[in-house]
C-alpha cells in the first residue's frame, strides 16, 4: 500500500469542504455548536451535545426499538372475518414470494439491514472509542457507517405504511400492531443518534494507526 | 484557498488532508480508504447512472407497479394511477405521494443533467446555487422509494385467498431501479467538480503554471 505522509502543519484543524473544496481552519467547536464553508454554506463540522455518552445510549435504544419493531406484528387487516397480519419482514417476504427477489433483497436492506447495521457498528465504534478499547476492524466499522447510512429509510417505510393504511382502509378494517408504536419511536431515536455521531469528530480520537494519538 | 491548489486530497471517508503524490495514487493513512483529488470518472460515471435512470424511468411509469384482485375483478396500477386514487381518499397525502414519486425522480433527473451539462460547459455561473442544488438532489432522491414500500406491504397483507389479494408488478422493480441509479448517480457526481477552473476536470493532472 502506498501511504503518503499527512501534513507538517496541524493537518486535523484543516479541513476542505468536500463540496467546493475550499479549505477551512476550525477551532475547537462547542458542543452543540457546527461549522459550515464561508463558500458553499455546505455542513463541514459539528460538533454533537452529551460527547459520546449520549450517542451510546441512543444507540442502544434504537437496537432495542429495532428488535422490538421486528417481533410483533405491524398490521392486520381484517376482511370479512379474516385476517392477515404482517411484519417489517414480511414486506419484503411477500416480494419474495411473489417472485421479485431482487425487490424482496432492495426492502430487506432499506427497512432491516441497513439500519440495523448503522446501529451496530455505531454502537462497536463508540464503545471501543469510549472505553479505548482494542477493537479489530473498528476503522473499518466506522468507515461504513456514512457509506450506509443513505441506504437505511425508516423514515420512508414509515411514509409507505400510511400510504397503505389510507389505500386499504377503503378495503378491509386495517389494525395497527404494537410493533407500529416500536417503529415510530425507532424512527425519532434512530434520527437523534445519527445526529449525535460526528464522524469526523471520533476519526479524530482515533487518530492515526500505530498510536499518534492528536491533541485533544 | 483551495485544497487542490496546495496539492492537497480531502479523504472522502474521513476528511484527513492528504498530500497528493505525482503518481495521484495514495492511500489514507488513517482510515486506508483510496484518496483522489476528485471522484475518479465522475462524470463518465454519473452520465452512464443518469442515462440508465432515464432508461427505466420508461417503465417504471408504465407498467404496473400492483395487479388488485378483489371479489374476482382484478385492476392492475400504475404509479399514477395510484396517485389518482389516493387523491379521491386522502388529498394531503395524494400531495405527498406525488411529490415524492412523480416530481422528486423527474426533478432529480434533471437537475444531474443540467449539474453535468454546465460542469462540462465549466459554465462560471451560479456556482453556489449549482451547489445548494447538488445537495437538495442528493438529500430527496431516497424519498422516491415510498412506493416501492407501498406495493411490499400491500401486497403482503391483501392475501385472503379468493376475497383479495395484490401481487407487485413489473413497474415496482423498474421503479426501485430508478431511485437507486438516481441515487448512486448523485453519490458519483462530485460537487468540487463546479468549482473547478478550465482544464482541472475528469480529475487530471494539474495544469503546468
Ligand atoms: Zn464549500
Ligand atoms: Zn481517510
Amino acid at each position: 500500500m502506498n501511504q503518503s505522509a499527512p501534513l507538517d502543519a496541524n493537518p486535523l484543524e484543516l479541513i476542505a469542504c468536500h463540496e467546493c473544496d475550499t479549505l477551512h481552519r476550525i477551532p475547537e467547536l462547542a458542543p452543540g455548536r457546527s461549522a459550515h464553508c464561508s463558500c458553499c454554506g455546505a455542513l463541514l463540522l459539528h460538533n454533537p451535545k452529551g460527547g459520546l455518552d449520549r450517542p451510546i445510549a441512543l444507540n442502544i435504544a434504537a437496537l432495542l426499538l429495532l428488535v422490538l419493531a421486528n417481533a410483533f406484528p405491524f398490521m392486520t387487516l381484517q376482511i370479512s372475518g379474516r385476517e392477515q397480519t404482517t411484519t417489517i419482514i414480511g414486506a419484503s417476504q411477500a416480494l419474495y414470494e411473489a417472485g421479485m427477489a431482487p425487490l424482496a433483497v432492495v426492502v430487506i436492506i432499506t427497512t432491516l439491514i441497513g439500519p440495523a447495521l448503522v446501529v451496530i457498528s455505531s454502537l462497536y465504534v463508540l464503545l471501543g472509542v469510549r472505553f479505548r478499547l482494542p477493537l479489530p476492524m473498528l476503522r473499518s466499522m466506522l468507515s461504513w457507517i456514512s457509506h450506509l447510512q443513505p441506504w437505511g429509510m425508516l423514515d420512508v417505510f414509515m411514509l409507505g405504511v400510511l400510504v397503505s393504511f389510507v389505500k386499504l382502509a377503503g378495503m378491509a378494517d386495517m389494525v395497527m400492531g404494537p410493533a407500529l408504536y416500536a417503529f415510530a419511536a425507532l424512527i425519532v431515536i434512530s434520527a437523534a443518534a445519527m445526529s449525535a455521531l460526528e464522524p469526523h469528530l471520533l476519526w479524530q480520537r482515533l487518530g492515526l494507526p500505530g498510536g499518534q494519538p492528536h491533541a485533544r | 484557498m483551495r485544497a487542490r491548489d496546495l496539492g492537497l486530497a480531502s479523504c472522502h471517508t474521513c476528511s484527513l488532508l492528504v498530500r497528493m503524490p505525482a503518481s495521484g495514487h495514495v492511500h489514507c493513512p488513517r482510515c486506508g480508504s483510496p484518496v483522489h483529488l476528485r471522484k475518479p470518472n465522475s462524470i463518465g460515471t454519473t452520465w452512464a447512472l443518469l442515462i440508465a435512470a432515464m432508461i427505466m424511468y420508461l417503465p417504471a411509469n408504465l407498467l404496473p407497479v400492483m395487479a388488485t384482485t378483489y371479489l374476482g375483478n382484478t385492476q392492475a396500477d400504475t404509479i399514477m394511477s395510484g396517485v389518482i386514487y389516493l387523491l379521491h381518499h386522502d388529498w394531503p397525502l395524494a400531495v405527498i405521494v406525488f411529490v415524492a414519486s412523480v416530481l422528486v425522480p423527474l426533478l432529480k433527473i434533471l437537475a444531474l443533467l443540467y449539474l453535468l451539462i454546465s460542469v462540462q460547459r465549466r459554465s462560471p455561473l451560479r456556482k453556489a446555487q449549482r451547489t445548494r442544488l447538488y445537495r437538495v438532489t442528493e438529500l430527496v432522491g431516497r424519498w422516491s422509494m415510498v412506493d416501492v414500500f407501498v406495493v411490499a406491504l400491500m401486497a403482503a397483507l391483501v392475501q385472503v385467498g379468493a376475497l383479495a389479494t395484490i401481487e407487485p408488478g413489473g413497474g415496482a422493480l423498474a421503479f426501485a431501479t430508478v431511485v437507486i441509479l438516481t441515487m448512486l448517480a448523485a453519490m458519483s457526481f462530485d460537487a468540487r467538480l463546479i468549482w473547478d477552473e478550465y482544464g482541472e476536470h475528469y480529475g487530471t493532472a494539474q495544469q503546468a503554471r
